[in-house]
């Protein structure tokens, strides 16, 4: 088998990579190692309504509900309110996310290219020294698949780049491990998106209630691995739950795990090969969001490689502007979370409590984590003394 | 006695990734759908362990 591109992985760094890429001429394998795309869902399922601006989702199939804001707890239950009313119209939406993957595999599909399921890569084929495709089991067989450029979009547990000699290797303080329940017969009196901070409810991490409808919602919760133990965030999620009447009443349809790399953004290319999304930790590290990044940088990635293939260069220099792109899209805003999510893991709960009253009756004017950090360190000018040194030496 | 290596339940294993992502000697891979441990490269330093959500990551019993 011989193509331009092989894509390691159909989530939608790799479904976006795979469309761009077709789009823009070249022949295009996605290759799944799961039987269906988007299955098991690994996900909160939260996105900025941002998205729309990409136009790279049909119809609203794939949309359970649309936010009109968030609401922040923090240790001894001040609440800050990030409302739509305030913010204008763009806050957020609640996904199906299996709908979501599979939309997004529809549309590199129908770009060109070819997706095959049961497929497992488990190795790189070289020529001469040089990446040139993919060792893959297909159901369980040996099968070779030639290609000029691999693109890992095998998310947070990457093989890919470590194939390419890529360290990839998360550190336990840049991993949040997580449960979620999709509970049904919950009380969600509204549109919000709840998050909950605190040591003892999810220590250097949140739990958050996600309503899919009326009565149905995501709850789940984040640790982060380096202050995590055996079994940690289920039992703490199972705690939460106990504590909260609105969620105890209900049942869950649906118990998922996941894990979320916050870490600073990685190098994402090498001759013949890119990582996208999660498999270049291109996630927000203070809210873990990764599908903003995984749409845009899939974009960029499948852009950058679409004229490789015209020009037949497939060489580190051709294939960095993808990576000079993406940084510029939004690499430097990941860096500056990275460095806000250093200085809130190393506050106390009260710290917390005392910054959630200073913000309890502040009117954001957009929805978004840099409206916070703005809204926060006009409260406490200090935290900007405190974040300039750390911009500087998380560049170097 | 040399320290148990560690082992995935694979009944209880969701298979997050999060044990492949932070294993420090790239000891884990998903197998069939589950976290699976290589017992030949595991050190047993059970980063796995603390990691997993689900406490389906343990010590392997001798």
């Amino acid at each position: 088998m011989t193509y331009d591109v092989v894509v390691i992985g159909s989530g939608p760094a790799g479904s976006v990579t795979a469309r761009f890429a077709a789009q823009a001429g070249a022949k295009v394998l996605m290759i799944e190692r799961r039987a269906e795309v988007g299955v098991p869902v690994l996900c909160g399922e939260g996105i900025s309504q941002k998205v729309d601006k990409f136009h790279a989702l049909e119809g609203k199939r794939w949309v359970a509900n649309v936010m009109d804001g968030a609401r922040i707890f923090s240790p001894n239950g001040t609440k800050v309110t990030l409302s739509a009313e305030y913010a204008g119209s763009e806050t957020g939406y609640v996904v199906y996310r299996d709908i979501f993957d599979q939309e997004l595999a529809r549309g590199a599909v129908h770009a060109g290219a070819k997706l095959q399921m049961n497929t497992n890569a488990i190795g790189l084929l070289k020529k001469h020294g040089k990446i040139a495709g993919v060792k893959a089991l297909y159901q369980g067989e040996p099968l070779d698949i030639e290609a000029d450029v691999v693109v890992g979009a095998d998310g947070v547990e990457s093989k890919v780049g470590k194939w390419a000699g890529i360290k990839t290797t998360l550190k336990p303080n840049d991993l949040e491990t997580c449960a979620q329940y999709t509970m049904t017969n919950v009380d969600c009196p509204d549109a919000f998106c709840d998050f909950y901070l605190g040591k003892k409810i999810a220590p250097g991490g949140y739990v958050w209630v996600f309503p899919k409808g009326k009565d149905v919602a995501n709850v789940g919760i984040g640790v982060l691995s380096s202050l995590s133990e055996s079994g940690l965030a289920m039992r703490l999620l199972d705690e939460f739950i106990a504590n909260h009447p609105e969620l105890r009443k209900g049942e869950p349809v649906r118990l998922l795990a996941g894990a979320d790399p916050v870490a600073k953004p990685i190098e994402s290319v090498r001759d013949n090969l890119v990582l996208v999304g999660d498999a270049a930790r291109q996630v927000d590290p203070i809210t873990g969001g990764g599908l903003m990044a995984s749409i845009e940088g899939g974009m960029i990635a499948g852009d950058v490689i679409g004229a490789a293939v015209k020009k037949q260069k497939f060489d580190k220099d051709v294939l960095m502007a993808y990576e000079t792109r993406w940084q510029q899209a939004y690499g430097k805003k990941l860096l500056r979370n990275y460095v806000v999510k250093e200085i809130l893991l190393d506050m106390e709960d009260k710290t917390l409590d005392m910054l959630a009253d200073s913000l309890k009756d502040y009117q954001f004017e957009e929805f978004s984590t840099l409206s916070l950090i703005k809204a926060l360190v006009g409260k406490h000018p200090s935290l900007l003394v405190k974040l300039t040194p750390l911009m500087k030496l998380a560049r170097t | 006695m040399a320290k148990p290596k560690a082992t995935v339940n694979r009944t209880k294993c969701l298979a997050c990734g999060g044990c492949i992502a932070v294993c420090p000697v790239d000891a884990l891979s998903m197998s069939a759908g589950k976290a699976t441990v290589d017992s030949q490269k595991c050190t047993s330093c059970y980063i796995c362990i603390k990691t997993c959500p689900m406490g389906a990551a343990t010590e392997e019993h001798a």
